[in-house]
């Protein structure tokens, strides 16, 4: 069982993405509270205050690159706990290695598959 | 269901409230309820706000002429009754504004979403469903999507129709005894009809339908899509659930999307399957060709694939030794058998006359016939010779001795003759001494010609050392397998055919490279080309049925191979591997007559091998 109150963070420059990203993920169990940020700086001071259990982060973003983000989270140990799932644009995957160096846990190809996005926010969030 | 709790933000309806309250009145007290959920309340006094209490007017928000929420608002005084009345309306009117253009964003989104999942599952789709080039694995990948990644449904199956009627075959199912469930549906009447249907469809009760007498227990649901490519019916993709309303109508448009790729992908393999099959049998008809070219070689060309397979196939299962890194897929053991096959294809060009020569002086006849004549004549000669000297008053005792001596002398050199021609004895000088002086003996033709006894071609090809081959015909013989090269080279093979002209045209060459037609060193040869030349002396040595000669025993065959991995001549580490996985008993027991098959003391030849 997920807590009532856990939070998910999208981080995605692009309006479209955010509110489909949104749209899906408000059909979860247990209504987990959805936030949202337009670019890097943004979705890192959101990640920082509100500490969610999961962050579906874009990797092209102007000021700050999710890449950046990913690492700068990394870095602060009090956030260790967080699920971090990638979204690359088709084509980006052989950026995949660098995602995975930065400490990200998942990659999502866009246009993404809303049934993936559920199910593997699901098992990130410990229901089956 | 719409869920009208998500349409509006909660910061954004207070920062609304927050605005347009204070117009109204101090002491307000206001609430949005939406869906389920009190999405924001403005409450200080903590009045009760729900719809009827006391002094609060509910203003109703409706999507789709259905209630999905309330404005709520209560005044602390009764006399503004109108006015509230009015910017409570105002109020309402803004948030149902608000939820109907969020309506509206959120049905395109779901398109969107529902074109994103098409998108992914086709995306994958494509790749799982091309991966394979046979109809079999097609079939499986599709239903792979609806067992265990997706569960869709609790049984499903694919039915293949036949290439010349309208029969429909099972050919994959998954579920609980879903073969046994599945031919039990075929027998139905709503099979019957679903079969030859143009369209796909989902029986959400089966119980009400008229075609259905409760022909399978646990079907209560049943979804079914034609496989159609090129407007040709291939197949049919039948879904079945424990549960009535087991489908969607989702689940429909995902099965018709993946049934669309499918059913190209397995069009694309039933073809590459035809043209593999024609090629098949188009190599087996060069093969059979080969065969019935000469009784001496009947066969070959079909029992030298079997066991140039039988020893590859052990050197794949062997996990030590010289073979641990041998492996074998399919693509390979199908260039093995078509490079076995048709090793010896050249001699298609090769005369029979050469093929066939099992005398020396085999020639489309075997010349020594004529010799045997010709003998005849010389012994009439000397009955001649007899009488003429009795009429010029010879002793008849005198006359008989002569005569009787010339005859044998005769008969003596006649079954020399002939014994030299089976080309079963080496001929040493003095045996060639002996011929040339036998062919220097005369007679008469009927023209009274004078004739030496054999001719000069019959005396080089009784002359010839070993076996029954001259020099010219054995090139012509050794040709052939240029000629397999050349023939095979002018093939145009596909990639996982590619080795099977070099496979095929070693079958001839010697490890120590004293072979042909090329000369090539053991380490010259692919492994598989030395495994076909280790089957072709095998199959020449035990082959049952060649004419003029008993069928070999495995002993002796076993023995003279022996001595051919002495001899450098075929690969020793292939031939061990031959004897110590008893691929020549696996073999013999299958193909060679009981009286061939007599003990073999392999550890004798396999003694003193490191292990
Ligand atoms: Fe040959
Ligand atoms: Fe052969």
């Amino acid at each position: 069982m997920m807590s009532e109150n856990a939070k998910i963070v999208i981080v995605d420059d692009e309006i479209h993405i955010r509110s489909l990203l949104e749209q899906t993920l408000e059909d979860l169990e247990g209504e987990p509270k959805i936030l949202t940020a337009a670019n890097g700086v943004e979705g890192l001071a959101l990640i920082e205050r509100e500490h969610p259990r999961l962050v579906f982060l874009d990797v092209m973003m102007p000021l700050m690159n999710g890449y950046e983000v990913c690492a700068a989270v990394r870095k602060n140990p009090a956030l260790a706990d967080i699920t971090i799932v990638m979204l690359t644009a088709k084509g980006q995957e052989s950026d995949r290695v660098k995602g995975l160096q930065e400490g990200a846990h998942r990659f999502i190809t866009k246009p993404f598959d809303p049934d993936e996005i559920l199910n593997l926010a699901r098992e990130m969030l410990g229901h089956s | 269901m719409i869920k009208a709790e998500h349409y509006l933000k909660s910061a954004w309806v207070r920062r609304q409230f927050e605005l347009m309250l204070p117009l109204l009145s101090s002491g307000i007290s206001a609430a949005l309820q939406l869906g389920g959920k009190r999405l924001v309340e403005f409450n200080e006094a903590g009045h009760d706000l729900s719809e009827g209490a006391p002094g609060v007017r509910a203003f109703p928000l409706t999507l789709e002429g259905e209630q999905v929420g309330t404005l709520l608002l209560r005044l602390p005084a009764q006399n503004e009754t109108a006015q509230v009345e009015a910017w409570g309306n105002l109020l309402a009117h803004s948030l149902q504004g608000m939820l109907e253009a969020e309506h509206g964003r959120r049905s395109v989104a779901r398109e969107t979403l529902e074109s994103y999942r098409e998108m992914a599952l086709l995306q994958r789709a494509v790749t799982d469903l091309n991966h394979s080039l046979k109809p079999a694995a097609v079939v499986a990948a599709l239903l792979k999507e609806f067992d265990g990644r997706n569960n869709t449904a609790d049984y499903g199956a694919v039915f293949m129709r036949a290439a010349d009627n309208d029969d429909c075959d099972l050919a994959v199912s998954f579920g609980e005894n879903a073969g046994k469930d599945f031919a039990r549906l075929k027998d139905s009447r709503l099979f019957a009809d679903i079969s030859v249907r143009e369209t796909g469809d989902i029986v959400n009760d089966l119980s009400s339908s008229p075609l259905w007498a409760g022909d399978v227990a646990n079907f209560q649901a049943l979804l079914w899509l034609p496989l159609v490519a090129d407007g040709e019916r291939l197949g049919l993709l039948v879904l079945a659930s424990r549960h009535i309303e087991g489908f969607s109508a989702a689940d429909l448009k995902r099965a018709q999307t993946l049934s669309s790729v499918a059913a190209t992908a397995l069009r694309n393999a039933q073809l590459y399957a035809a043209e593999q099959k024609m090629f098949q049998s188009f190599v087996r008809v060069i093969a059979t060709a080969i065969d019935a070219k000469s009784p001496y070689t009947a066969g070959h060309c079909r029992r030298v694939p079997e066991i140039t397979l039988m020893i590859a196939e052990a050197a794949h299962q062997a996990n030590s030794g010289p073979f641990v890194d041998f492996t074998l897929d399919e693509d390979e053991r199908n260039a093995m058998e078509i490079a076995a096959m048709l090793h010896d294809c050249g001699k298609v060009v090769t005369p029979e006359w050469v093929v066939d020569k099992a005398t020396k002086l085999d020639c489309i006849a075997n010349r020594i016939h004529l010799v045997a004549l010709r003998f005849e004549v010389l012994r009439r000669d000397a009955l001649i010779a007899r009488y003429r000297a009795l009429a010029e008053g010879e002793k008849p005792e005198s006359a008989e001795t002569v005569y009787q001596e010339r005859l044998r002398q005769l008969d003596d050199d006649f079954s020399f003759l002939e014994k030299c021609n089976t080309g079963t004895e080496f001929i040493s000088s003095e045996h060639l001494a002996r011929i040339e002086s036998i062919a220097q003996q005369r007679w008469n033709d009927t023209r009274g010609e004078n004739h030496p006894l054999l001719t000069e071609n019959e005396v080089y090809n009784l002359a010839i050392q070993r076996g029954t081959l001259n020099p010219e015909e054995r090139i012509i013989i050794e040709y052939h397998a240029v000629h397999t090269i050349n023939m095979l080279s002018q093939i145009a093979f596909p990639r996982s055919l590619r080795n099977v002209t070099e496979y095929a045209a070693g079958h001839h060459e010697r490890m120590d490279g004293k072979g042909y037609p090329r000369g090539l060193k053991g380490d010259q040869l692919s492994i598989p080309a030395r495994m076909v030349a280790i089957a072709d002396i095998f199959e020449a040595l035990t082959a049952p049925d060649r004419p003029y000669r008993k069928p070999g025993k495995l002993s002796w065959a076993i023995d003279i191979m022996h001595r051919m991995k002495l001899d450098n001549h075929i690969d020793g580490d292939l031939f061990d591997l031959f004897l110590s996985e008893k691929v020549y008993l696996a073999y013999a027991s299958k193909h060679l007559a009981a009286n061939q098959i007599d003990e073999v003391d392999a550890s004798r030849y396999l003694a003193g091998r490191g292990s």
